[in-house]
């Protein structure tokens, strides 16, 4: 009896689970739970055999129900498949398909971060009769089967630190390290190191970390994902879900709501919306390869998908490793492999040595780097005609080489003239050799004696400041504004024309700064008629087909005249030439998606080639753009792998705040800036008041997001005024940054 | 130093005859007077929140160089005296508009009670003050009641006829226990600005406010 | 239509301008704020609006719409050399006639540093300096040795230099150096306030004249080009706070002092220059040429003030036009209002000497530290050479408001020769009567005895 009674039990469990999925009203789902309930109670009562014909009855129902709920599953039904407590956890995992571990930073709830958990484990494969056992770095969030320390697995800026910290470990140990990433988002809170601040900083050291790394998305919330995402292969669990945002919070959005519950429908809409199941993400190209889980998802009970994944995780990072080796021997390895659902063998077969030598590591890096630059490409629209792509190409190309010639030759580096060769190699290929223009330029450079030397411009010379101010339109108007500082300060009121005339646009005053628009830092910043537009062609397209975005984003075109959030242009300061990476409010609140994103790289490998510094001047930025869904998402490691490339090439990485700067891009490739400053009374941060409010319960003061307080905990260098930008930005320029700019 | 719970009933007796006190809003400058956003006997709130985040309700709008400003209740009360002839009409500076009645909090009375008992620097002239810079960031850092100041340290600036011109502290070494004055606004003379007392006083007072929030609790 | 006049100032100019503007004919409306509603100004003023500042232009022009004005006389002090203030009176959807000079030549005189490259191109002698705002400083350094060289070589024996904020003004943010040494703490120093007073951290540098006397000229000119002077003012007598307490027109007498050079010709040649520069700017109403001169005679323009002086009423004492007395400050309403200026320079006179004397209510024995308290007590005897301006009343107790400077009153007296209005200075300092009281209940001290002193010492350089 105790062992139908513990059936029945099981069963109920199994009923529950259904129930909890699809809701109360599916099918007949609460009356199945209903009976077994009843059964259960009545175990002790019922003739032995009606119980077990009942008992039967009710099987065969459930499993039939549980099949037509696998056949219907939403995607809103995924995701609370992805959230419920008997879901499998990372201690699952270290428990099953580890052979050993170590918990390290930390044990249970006496942690850092309970939300983070790192362990050096022992994964083992068999070939043939032998064991052979590869040392790990596991780095991942822990939910918890409903513990309430582990914050569902919102890791606070401190337990992103730990994991950059084992990170770091990893490497100096040579030993591949896998990610598991459970977690709805990141803790949003400011304090040191700083939620968007330390994402920011783990993508920029993942970019280029020198050992193998492959993750695992069970949930995978936005930045909070990425913190521990950026990895060679990225692996993601059929019944888990990876998303720009949580369904709830993008119907949040959409329905404009200040507090409280968005409807249900609405948030099914979104959850559909966000495309943000595994298939959906392995269509888009923003993860390599889907785990298999049962049906329903996979439990913590659930051996055999277990099995599974310790087989994945070893044949994962033996592609990625194979890949560093010749060619030849991996295309070997992955024929080998049938198709990916094929059943998990016990014998590999094959043995692969995850030490990587220099060499190799290098070429991971390499890998690394191609393998974030094409992800999602093919999203972006709006491409130039191909004979104008042909030949900007061709310009660039004539750039590299004239930059490489003025700039490194005359320095008699060699690694330079090498890396310039075999760019100019690569992309030749490319270009089958067709354009005589740029192989001019160098032959009179080489052959002609009047080498000519930049100027530098001393810096005892000041800029001369543009001689005729640029009216901004809100100065139009004869009528005065009061200073919200007006209380606290007593400013006087401002007539319109003097304060966004003379002043900037600031208070005489306090110098409280009032929000201008982006064209007033086109014509003031730089120097007059130097700025030049470049690929303004690329757009945002609506990758995901995301219901109503497609007329935003026709609404946004036209309204502004421009075809993405970001203006990429190359200008000067005080005759000082600059790449400039530009997100503006006007198109849909500087948010950044595809085409954003694919601007920012091409104007960092722009700033990089011909030697310019780099300047990303936020306007504002609203986030990634909850309609692009994870295809938004991977722009933050794309990006951050550009940029990182450019700082390490010698560059000079700037970035300016304005108005408001929030979430992935701050979590990203502005984040991770050597040199970040913001202008008074810019407001910049991971999250806003509502979503923190929503999230650990608390008010935070109004001046949370403060500049100023953004500089007290070390997330910016400095807070600039207006009124003296330009200047700022010329001394910046000429005092700051790498060994390899045009003019140094 | 001894409670002096007579002289403390007192206060508290004559506080509680008369519990509310009468503030006048004035305009802040010139304009016309748009509209009156309360009635005769409107409750109105002062800033609230943690951070007095959550401005005060809206008192009237007035007009000024087209820029149409709401002015709000600073204290909590209801509303007296509202001079609605005034509703469209050009009105001068400081008019005043309306009164508050306001019933004094536990803070007030507190405050009240301060000023009867710590030793007070006075304002020598009707002028704007500010903290002496060094003692500012003191009291930021430490907090009221934790900050010392020393014979012939500078503890006060006036500013005064154009020209600054700095209070030095005479008394022996003492804690600064309360401000009474806001930076930047005219002290008329003699009015309070600092409340000093030695530190073995410290937990008397502190004592007293208790003995204080249990007779006036908040409302 | 008849001009309404908007007075947006206080105390004894709100005064003079309401007297010219009934001299004129012409409407006007008073401003005041709550400190000052015991002031003449008020009292005698038919139509006055409170407002809550001077300084605020919104409130200035809030009245000057609702009271229907079409022009704005600023005095001098607050708004006046404000060419933002200026321009927004005539570019505002309801202009007005701004009482000054057009809104481009308060701006680019009311930089000193502008008017020193100007001068420089009009070869007009300024003070030897940096004409462009150093901000580094090895310049600063370079500048300074350059500036120390030629003090030498013009026979400086204790050479110094004044560091100053090019933004500064009134005595703040200058500091003396005396060595080269000095220059780089002291000019980092002096950046640093001014970035943290002026929001711009331009310094200049100049040599210091160790010995001079401050005169100036006052010129008047018009919108149809025609351009006068009214000769000239000794302006050398002030407090340490660099305000001025005592003035006398004209600005050097060779009768009274013995000079080492040809005071004549000095007076003709910094007249000649400051017309050149008006000339250059077409300069439209009336202004003050700030000039600097040493024992040898040598003189150099320092500024331009695009206002109406205080001290104007004593270079009106000594002029006559076609036999008339003059006022400058009718003249500046006319003038602004359209009005030509029906003379010119040949048919203004000059004659005798006139002595302005400020009384402030000031502990000259504490350095000069301003006053206030309550006038019990103000009077004085009346003589046809004497005129008092002042807007204290005489008929009861006065609280001098503290949220201004404790001038009393303005007492300008004429005398045939400067001996004779020194004299008479003196008189007039003898018998008037200023009581009252502080706030603590002792008695109101005033600068007379200070006053008495100093005209001894009148048009003399100082030791």
């Amino acid at each position: 009896m105790s062992e139908l009674y513990r059936e029945l039990t099981e069963l109920l469990e199994r009923a529950l689970y259904v129930r909890d999925i699809k809701g109360e009203d599916w099918q007949e789902i609460s009356a199945v739970v209903g009976f077994l309930q009843e059964l259960r109670e009545k175990v002790y009562e019922l003739p032995g055999e009606e119980l077990r014909k009942r008992f039967s009855l009710l099987k065969e129902k459930l499993v039939a129900l549980e099949t037509l709920a696998a056949e219907t599953l939403s995607p809103y039904e995924i995701v609370k498949i992805t959230r419920h407590p008997q879901r499998f956890t990372l201690q699952d995992i270290l428990e099953n398909v580890y052979d050993n571990y170590t918990e390290l930073g930390g044990e249970g709830e006496i942690n850092l971060d309970p939300a983070v958990v790192v362990a050096r484990a022992m994964i083992s494969r068999r070939v043939g009769d032998k064991i052979y056992m590869h040392q790990v770095m596991v780095i991942g969030h822990e939910k918890g089967h409903g513990e309430e320390f582990r914050r569902g697995g919102s890791a606070k800026p401190w337990g992103n630190e730990k994991a950059l910290h084992y990170m770091k470990i990893a490497e100096t140990e040579g030993i591949p390290i896998h990610f598991y990433i459970f977690t709805p988002g990141a803790y949003p809170i400011e304090d040191p190191p700083g939620a968007a601040q330390q994402i920011a900083r783990n993508l920029y050291t993942m970019a280029k970390l020198k050992v193998p790394m492959i993750s695992f998305i069970s949930e995978g919330g936005s930045g909070g994902a990425e913190a521990i995402g950026l990895a060679d292969l990225r692996l993601m669990a059929s019944r888990g879900y990876y998303s720009v945002i949580s369904p709830e919070g993008a119907a949040a959005i959409e329905a404009k709501l200040k507090s409280g519950r968005p409807p249900r429908e609405l948030v099914e809409k979104c959850a559909r919306n966000l495309r943000l199941t595994a298939e959906d993400n392995l269509r888009l190209g923003t993860i390599d390869r889907i785990v298999p889980e049962p049906p329903l998802g996979a439990r913590r009970q659930d051996y055999g998908f277990f099995k599974r994944l310790r087989y994945e995780m070893i044949r994962a990072t033996d592609e990625v490793v194979l890949q560093t080796k010749s060619l030849r021997t991996f295309r070997k390895y992955v024929l080998s492999r049938k198709n990916g659902t094929e059943e998990v063998p016990e014998d590999f077969g094959i043995y692969v040595n995850w030490e990587l030598t220099e060499d190799e590591k290098e070429i991971l890096l390499e890998n690394r780097s191609r393998k974030y630059r094409e992800m999602g490409r093919w999203a972006v629209c709006g491409k130039e005609s191909t004979f104008k792509h042909y030949l900007e190409k061709s310009h660039d190309l004539g750039l590299k080489v004239f930059h490489g010639l003025r700039y490194g030759v005359f320095k008699q580096s060699h690694r330079a003239l090498r890396r310039m060769f075999e760019e100019l190699t690569q992309e030749s290929s490319a270009l089958l050799k067709p354009v005589s223009d740029p192989v001019k330029t160098v032959y009179n450079l080489l052959s002609g004696k009047k080498r000519r030397i930049p100027k530098v411009v001393s810096w005892i010379e000041r800029p001369e400041g543009p001689e005729e101010l640029y009216v901004s339109p809100l100065a139009l108007e004869d009528r005065t504004v009061t200073c919200p500082n007006a209380e606290t300060h007593g400013c006087p009121d401002l007539w319109v024309p003097d304060l966004y005339g003379e002043f900037c646009g600031v208070c005489p005053n306090c110098g409280y700064h009032f929000p201008l628009e982006y064209q007033w830092y086109l014509n003031n910043l730089f120097d007059r008629g130097s700025v030049r537009e470049f690929n303004e062609g690329l757009s945002s397209g609506n990758p995901l087909n995301f219901e109503g975005y497609a007329e935003k984003l026709a609404k946004a075109r036209k309204s502004t005249g421009k075809n993405s959030a970001m203006l990429t242009f190359e200008a000067k300061i005080g005759g000082i030439s600059l790449i400039v990476a530009m997100l503006i409010a006007d198109f849909r609140q500087g948010t950044v998606g595809v085409a954003e994103g694919e601007k920012f790289i091409r104007a960092c490998d722009r700033a990089r080639i011909t030697r310019r510094p780099l300047l990303a001047l936020i306007h504002t930025t609203g986030g990634i753009r909850i309609h692009e869904g994870t295809l938004g998402v991977i722009q933050m490691p794309r990006c951050t792998v550009a940029v990182r490339e450019y700082v390490d090439s010698g560059g000079l990485y700037i970035v300016l705040y304005d108005n408001n700067s929030y979430a992935g891009p701050v979590a990203s490739f502005l984040g991770c800036a050597p040199y970040q400053f913001a202008l008074r009374s810019t407001r910049l941060g991971f999250a806003g008041p509502r979503v923190i409010r929503e999230t650990t319960g608390e008010e935070v003061p109004p001046d949370y997001h403060s500049a100023e307080n953004a500089l007290r905990r070390g997330h910016i260098q400095g807070v600039w005024d207006r009124r003296e930008l330009r200047l700022k930005l010329y001394e910046a320029l000429l005092t700051m940054g790498g060994r390899n700019l045009y003019y140094r | 130093m001894a409670i002096d719970h007579l002289k403390i009933n007192q206060l508290l007796q004559r506080l509680r005859s008369r519990p509310y006190r009468i503030y006048e809003v004035k305009t802040p400058h010139t304009g016309y007077l748009r509209e009156f956003l309360v009635k005769e006997g409107t409750e109105v709130k002062g800033p609230r929140g943690k951070w007095r985040e959550i401005p005060g309700t809206p008192l009237f709008t007035l007009e000024r160089e087209k820029n149409l400003k709401t002015i709000k209740a600073r204290v909590s009360g209801t509303i007296h005296n509202l001079r609605t002839e005034l509703e469209g009409r050009f009105v001068e500076a400081e008019e005043v508009v309306l009164e508050i009645r306001h019933p004094l909090s536990q803070e007030e009375v507190i405050s009240e009670f301060l000023r009867e008992t710590l030793i007070l620097i006075t304002a020598p002239e009707t002028a704007r003050y500010l903290l002496a810079p060094e003692i500012e960031k003191r009291i930021r850092k430490e907090g009221l009641g934790k900050v010392f100041v020393k014979p012939n340290e500078e503890i006060l600036i006036m500013s005064f006829m154009k020209r600054e011109t700095p209070i030095v502290h005479t008394g022996e070494t003492m804690v600064i226990f309360r401000i009474f004055f806001t930076p930047q606004e005219v002290v008329t003379a003699g009015e309070p600005l600092l409340g000093l007392c030695l530190q073995e006083e410290v937990p008397y007072l502190e004592r007293v406010i208790s003995r204080i929030c249990e007779e006036w609790p908040e409302k | 239509m008849k001009d309404r006049v908007l007075i947006a100032n206080r105390g004894e100019i709100a005064l003079r301008i309401m007297e010219a503007c009934e001299e004129l004919g012409l409407d006007y409306v008073v401003v005041y704020t709550r400190p000052d509603e015991e002031s003449l100004h008020v009292r005698k003023a038919k139509r006055k609006y409170r407002i809550a500042d001077y300084r605020d232009p919104n409130e200035l022009l809030s009245v000057a719409d609702e009271a229907k004005c079409t022009a704005i006389h600023p005095g001098y002090g607050f708004l006046a050399e404000d060419f933002r203030f200026a321009r927004r009176v005539v570019k505002r959807s309801r202009p007005l006639t701004f009482i000054g000079p057009r809104w481009e030549v308060i701006r680019d005189l009311g930089s000193k540093l502008n008017v020193k490259r100007l001068a420089k191109e009009l070869d007009i002698p300024v003070i030897p300096g940096t004409t462009e705002p150093l901000y580094n400083e090895i310049e600063a350094e370079a500048r300074a040795e350059e500036l120390f060289e030629w003090l030498r070589e013009s026979g400086e024996e204790d050479p110094r230099l004044l560091i100053k904020a090019s933004a500064g003004g009134g005595g703040m943010g200058i500091e003396e150096v005396r060595e080269l040494e000095e220059v780089r703490p002291v000019f980092r120093r002096v950046r640093a306030y001014a970035k943290r007073l002026f929001g711009d951290e331009g310094v200049i540098i100049e040599a210091k004249i160790s010995r001079f006397q401050h005169l100036e000229v006052q010129l008047l000119g018009t919108p149809h080009g025609e351009l006068v002077h009214f000769g000239t003012r000794n302006c050398t007598i002030q407090s340490p706070g660099r305000q001025k307490r005592i003035e006398i027109a004209p600005g050097l007498d060779p009768q009274f002092v013995n000079y080492s050079f040809d005071a004549d010709a000095l007076l003709a040649e910094i007249i000649n220059h400051s017309l050149k520069l008006a000339e250059a700017v077409s300069y439209d109403s009336v202004g003050t040429w700030e000039w600097l001169i040493t024992p040898e005679g040598r003189a150099y323009l320092m500024e331009v003030n695009t206002r109406i002086q205080v001290e104007n009423e004593i270079s009106a004492k000594i002029s006559q036009v076609k036999s008339q007395t003059v006022n400058l400050i009718k003249e500046q309403i006319r003038i602004a209002l359209g009005d030509k200026l029906r003379y010119q320079q040949k048919d203004i006179h000059f004659s005798g000497t006139a002595i302005e004397l400020r009384l402030v209510a000031e502990d000259t024995q504490r350095n000069f530290k301003p006053l206030s308290g309550t006038i019990t007590r103000f009077s004085w005897e009346k003589h046809p050479w004497l005129t008092v301006r002042t807007h204290v009343p005489q008929d009861k107790p006065y609280t001098i408001p503290t949220e201004y400077d404790p001038n009393l009153a303005l007492a300008i007296v004429w005398g045939k020769d400067t001996k004779e209005a020194q004299q008479r200075a003196l008189v007039f300092l003898e018998e008037v009567i200023i009581e009252g009281k502080r706030s603590q209940g002792e008695p109101l001290v005033t600068n007379v005895s200070f006053l008495k002193n100093k005209l001894t010492e009148i048009l003399r350089f100082p030791e």
